[in-house]
């Protein structure tokens, strides 16, 4: 398994899930954020933060049966290899001084980037997937990442951030040439769903910093026991 | 001569040029050293591949020739393989050879050399071998990066139980590097200093993503691995065959066993090759593929399937002719025409096969799952078939299957269709059978019928008609319609004869009728009762046969217990019969049952000849009588249980066993027979084998002892419970006697009490009567007419009420005097209330009538002391004062005390005692001159409360406190003025 990316939350999917669109249907009901008029970016930063802890949840799941898929020692607790060839994955390791200097833009700059990366990367292993169960379960948490990807656009554009242009031939492409060897790619999958992970936490603490930034104390509080009544 | 020696140079020169050709081509030691050596690696397959050429051929000659190769690893002198190979050979032609090393080549360099020998036929001379050529190097290593570690064969693809030798090279030369498989670690052998080796023997599949074998460097951040694909073994494809529905399109089927795929290796692939044609095709499915035959009307096919994925081949044949391979498509539009009662006709039709092929179908007929009908038509396109012999108003199912006429190979698929015959009319009449009663004086038939069976009813029975006609008045008809599905009904006829006709009808028409004659008699002739004998199969009835005209016969029983309503069932015999067997599911062991047999006569009037009781299966009594003991003497007592009805018992009963429990020591009387119980106990025994004799009389008793008894009825089967014994205690053998004396002493004394009450009557009518006339007393005007006529008689009318005495007496309170020895006034006892009307003793000064309500104690002992006095007694009032007998007033006390003593004898301080004294005497108001002053006439009338107190206590002389009261009760009642 991966090791647990420091957020305790346990509990299956389908309660996440009904957290999830618990709290989303109640989002109009919040005072602070059924203003009249413009909401501001603070519905779409809530959306997308929510996002971002269900796709943590959802990601736990995958991760287990796709390890398994790939078998020891790729399927073990403490399994830790070096990062051979999955150099082009985007890292979201980042010394937390050099974190706390982004400003939000940048943050979700670079957000989107990793994800649109990591995106493209998870396709092509779901085409590499041998069986039915386990291509259903990467389509599903790619439209989930597809998902997230457009809420991250939307945050940028209401706080007036224009997208990144992924620079001509710099596409990120899933070519596993012939030197390339099994065990390699293997290892590629594996630093493949730990970034994601990884990412995915730094996400929420990002969008949780930008949540709190943008929206009154007392909205933020209001929200908060929200989700904590169900 | 000349010629001689031409001949002979000729022949010189010839040998000459031969032996110069031979020097020149074969016989000479030829450099025929192989050269050119180059030496690949193929990694995908871990091969070797050598090429060479030997120039030194000449004349273009071709040469079998044998190779020699050298193969070391790690070093040259380190030879692990040594082969010969061996081929024809051209000049100049570049030689081919491969080799599969065990170990991967990148983990170890490896040499190569090789040498060469002539081995020819047309060389006579054994060949020799050509010199070596140089080693030549194969390393693999050189093409790997800069990892620090490597793992070798990468990705390699092997069936599984194969053999795999795994490797790894490190390029950080430690020690600390261990290697495992799929997590489990594994151990080998160091080739080298940086090159180990491990063998994997009898591989298996684990997954479809292979399995993994890495090494890592321990706690050194290093690692490397591979995956090993494990394919299945393929299988050969199994049950390979092909058929054809239209001659036109073959279609071949095989099982292909296991999928050998993995996402380095796809699943096999399966090629359909036909070896007459000499065309394939690349099958598009696992398990079937298409095969089209060509227009010109090939009939042999030899078709070979082969299966085939990266690591195996495999191949299964057959032959065999289109024709003898048809499978018919299965026939379409199987339906009914003009469905009958009886009959029915199918229509179907078929794919047709080729030109005026026909086919032959099989048309089978189903009723309730079972096949009843088969009958096979042949056909070219359209199929029609008449089922006949149906049952009316029945649901069959008609399926239809067809084959090839020309050579049967299968039988297609089948259609079914279910279709329902119509109805008909019931074939048989319904079977009756009546019981006779009089209900209110009307003779009354109820009449059964049982419902006609599938066959019979031959559709849906809508309702019975029962025709009543009377034998007597012929003219007169009554129908009576009963809807189904009722099954009986009840007809109010009268004396006459009646013949009943009975018929089902459904849609179509009526079923034949039953007919049966009753008359109004009920008939209660008393015929003759056997019993008949249950078994596991029912009750063997059987009668005798009737002299004369009988029809048939007719057994009747109530299938239930004779206690519950009766579910009447009856069976039908023939003329011929005298015995059946009775079955039914309803019978039970323990129950009787009964049969009456009737006979029924040529005018269908059923008589009744025999009655039959018996058991399924006779049970012991599981109760016992309720016995009435009577007659009880000192030496017997009698028996009865009357009321035990031996119809509804378990089981015919024989008799009935009387038990009796002896006393100790005592022996059974000779009728009885001793036996022991089942708890140990001796008992005796009296049998009695008359069931109807329902009294017993136990004699030879001994008086004045205790018995006990039980009656327990027996069956064949054994007796009643012998749980609850009745005790019965024998007479005293004198009490008669005694009787005889004590009953007419009683009759005296009560005879003398009726005088003594009558005479006291008479004694109290002429001394006191009683109130309102008291006065008159024959006695009394006796008295009155000799002296004062006032002296006893009080007028209320006279009496001037001076106080009203209120008494409070509580509930309950009583004095209690005896034992606390306390004066009244000590005690409880309430105190009386006056309200004086007028005034008291000392503003009042004469006499007058008064009426007073007091508290009264009737002194016991004052009466004790003058036996006819009543004299109220007053602390102030010495005994020497009590009136004396002898005056009027004291008489009358005496008479008043006689009274009281006959009424009861009531001990002097035991009780209270309450009354009203009707004759108190007249008193003065003064209480001095109480005893002196002679009584007054019609002052003063007294209702007081007397109590009879002890003697002491009513002589105790009171204490201040008390004098209150003691005066008020007693003094204080003198004031009556």
């Amino acid at each position: 398994m991966l090791p647990a990316a420091g957020e305790p939350a346990a509990g299956d999917s389908w309660g996440m899930l009904a957290c999830l669109c618990t709290v989303l249907w109640h989002l109009p009901a919040v005072p602070a954020l059924n203003r009249t008029g413009d909401p501001g970016p603070g519905p779409s930063i809530q959306k997308t933060y929510d996002l971002t802890r269900y796709l943590e949840h959802q990601l736990r799941s995958l991760a287990g049966t796709y390890l398994n898929y790939l078998g020891p020692p790729f399927n073990e607790p403490d399994f830790n290899p070096p990062r051979l060839g999955a150099e082009t994955l985007p890292r979201a390791t980042v010394d937390l001084e050099v974190w706390r200097s982004l400003n939000d833009r940048l943050r979700l700059t670079q957000n989107y980037e990793a994800y649109s990366h990591l995106l493209c990367y998870l396709r092509g292993l779901n085409r590499q997937a041998a069986t039915a169960e386990l291509r259903r379960s990467l389509a599903h948490f790619c439209t989930s990442l597809q998902g997230l990807l457009g809420s991250i656009a939307g945050v940028m554009a209401a706080l007036g951030y224009p997208l990144p242009q992924p620079l001509p031939g710099t596409e990120p492409t899933w070519t596993p040439g012939p030197a390339h060897s099994d065990f390699l790619q293997k290892m590629d999958d594996f630093w493949l769903l730990k970034e994601l992970q990884t990412w995915l936490w730094r996400s929420a603490k990002d969008f949780n910093r930008l949540k709190k930034k943008m929206q009154p104390p007392a909205a933020a509080v209001t929200l908060h026991l929200e989700a904590h009544g169900f | 001569m000349a010629l001689f020696a031409v001949f002979q140079t000729t022949f010189l020169l010839a040998l000459l040029s031969l032996r110069t050709y031979e020097s020149e081509v074969l016989s000479e030691p030829l450099p025929l050293t192989p050269e050119s050596l180059k030496v690949s690696v193929n990694s995908t397959c871990q091969c070797l591949h050598l090429q060479w050429t030997v120039h030194s051929l000449a004349y273009h000659q071709e040469l079998k020739m044998v190779f020699q190769i050298q193969i070391s690893r790690f070093k040259t002198s380190n030879v692990i393989w040594v082969e010969n190979y061996s081929t024809t050979v051209k000049r100049n032609q570049v030689l081919h050879w491969s080799w599969e090393s065990e170990l991967p080549l990148e983990c170890a360099a490896h040499f190569i050399r090789m040498r060469s020998m002539v081995d020819d036929a047309r060389i006579p001379k054994p060949g020799f071998w050509s010199n070596w050529s140089s080693w030549e190097e194969a390393d693999a290593q050189n093409m790997l990066g800069h990892d620090p570690l490597f793992v070798f064969p990468k990705d390699k693809l092997v069936e599984e139980g194969s053999n795999v030798t795994i490797c790894y090279v490190s390029r950080i030369h430690q020690d600390n590097i261990s290697c495992y498989l799929e997590g489990v670690q594994i151990y080998g052998e160091q080739l080298d200093r940086s090159v180990s080796a491990f063998e994997l023997k009898n591989v298996s599949f684990i997954r479809e993503k292979g399995t993994n074998v890495f090494c890592k460097v321990d706690q050194g951040g290093v690692l490397g691995g591979i995956v090993l694909f494990v394919s299945k073994v393929l299988e050969e494809p199994k049950d390979f065959s092909c058929e054809t529905q239209d001659l036109k399109t073959l279609t071949c089927t095989w099982d292909p066993g296991s999928d050998t795929g993995l996402t380095k290796q796809p699943s096999q692939s399966y090629t359909l090759f036909e070896s007459f044609s000499g065309k394939k095709t690349l099958c598009k499915h696992r398990n079937w593929c298409d095969w089209q035959v060509a227009q010109d009307s090939q009939e042999t096919f030899n078709f070979t399937l082969l299966a085939e994925n990266y690591l195996r081949k495999r191949s299964v044949s057959i032959l065999f002719n289109l024709t003898q391979r048809v499978h018919p498509m299965t026939p379409y539009n199987l339906l009914p025409k003009n469905v009958g009662a009886t009959k029915a006709t199918m229509t179907w039709k078929v794919h047709s096969i080729g030109n005026n092929s026909t086919l032959l179908c099989q048309l089978e007929l189903l009723a309730e799952g079972k096949v009843i009908q088969q009958s096979n038509v042949s056909i070219k396109v359209n199929g029609e078939y008449l089922l006949s012999e149906l049952e009316p108003d029945t649901e069959y199912v008609a399926r239809v299957r067809c084959a090839y006429t020309n050579h049967f190979w299968k039988w297609s698929e089948l259609i079914s269709q279910k279709f329902n015959t119509a109805e008909a009319a019931p074939s048989e009449a319904p079977d009756v059978w009546r019981n006779l009663k009089l209900v209110s004086g009307h003779p009354t038939v109820s009449l059964f019928w049982k419902p006609l069976s599938k066959v019979h009813a031959n559709g849906k029975i809508l309702f019975y008609n029962v025709i009543v006609e009377n034998l007597d008045k012929p003219s007169r008809f009554e129908v009576l319609s009963i809807p189904a599905p009722a099954s009986s009904t009840e007809l109010t006829l009268d004396q006459c004869s009646y013949q009943i006709h009975v018929t089902a009808h459904n849609s179509v028409g009526p079923s034949p009728a039953s007919v049966i004659v009753v008359s109004g008699d009920p008939g209660n002739e008393e015929v003759e009762k056997g019993r008949v004998n249950g078994t596991e199969d029912g009750f063997s009835v059987s009668w005798k046969p009737q002299s004369g005209d009988a029809t048939g016969y007719v057994v009747e029983w109530c299938d239930g217990p004779q206690d519950l309503p009766c579910v009447l069932q009856w069976k039908n015999l023939g003329p011929n019969t005298t015995s059946t067997v009775i079955r039914s599911g309803a019978f039970r062991p323990g129950v009787r049952y009964n049969f009456r047999i009737y006979g029924i006569s040529t005018r269908r009037m059923a008589h009744l000849l025999e009655k039959k009781a018996g058991y399924l299966e006779e049970l012991a009594p599981s109760d016992n009588p309720q016995v009435v003991m009577s007659k009880l003497t000192s030496r017997s007592f009698t028996l009865s249980w009357k009321d035990y009805s031996t119809e509804s018992q378990p089981g015919f009963i024989q008799g009935y066993h009387v038990y009796l429990k002896p006393k100790a020591g005592e022996q059974c009387h000779p009728a009885f027979e001793k036996t022991v119980l089942p708890e140990d106990s001796v008992c005796c025994k009296y049998t009695i084998d008359n069931p109807e004799q329902k009294t017993f009389v136990v004699e030879n008793l001994q008086p004045e002892s205790v018995y006990e008894f039980i009656v327990t009825p027996y069956t064949s089967v054994g007796e009643g419970p012998l749980d609850a014994f009745t005790k019965v205690t024998t007479l005293d053998e004198y009490s008669h006697t005694l009787i005889h004396i004590i009953l007419p002493m009683i009759f005296c004394i009560l005879i003398v009490m009726i005088i003594c009450y009558l005479k006291s009557q008479w004694l109290k009518e002429k001394c006191y009567p009683d109130s309102p006339n008291p006065y008159k007393s024959s006695v009394l005007s006796l008295i009155k007419s000799k002296e004062n006529p006032h002296l006893t008689i009080m007028y209320v009318n006279d009496c001037v009420p001076d106080a009203i005495e209120v008494i409070n007496k509580p509930e309950g309170s009583k004095i209690q005097f005896l034992g606390t020895r306390k004066s009244p006034t000590e005690t409880e006892f309430t105190k009386p209330a006056y309200l004086y009307l007028l005034p008291t003793e000392k503003n009042y000064s004469g006499p007058g009538p008064c009426i007073c309500f007091e508290n009264f104690t009737y002194n016991q002992a004052a009466s004790d002391f003058a036996s006819c006095g009543h004299f109220p007694v007053t602390p102030q009032a010495p005994r020497h004062q009590l009136g004396p007998l002898t005056s009027p007033e004291n008489l009358l006390k005496a008479l008043e005390q006689n009274y009281m003593n006959s009424l009861g004898e009531i001990p002097a301080g035991e009780a209270n005692l309450n009354y009203v004294s009707q004759l108190a005497s007249p008193t003065s108001g003064d209480k001095d001159s109480l005893p002196t002053n002679p009584p007054e006439p019609a002052l003063c009338s007294e209702y007081k409360m007397q109590t009879a107190i002890p003697l002491g206590l009513a002589s105790a002389p009171p204490s201040e406190n008390s004098s209150l009261s003691s005066t008020t009760l007693l003094g204080q009642g003198e004031h009556c003025r």
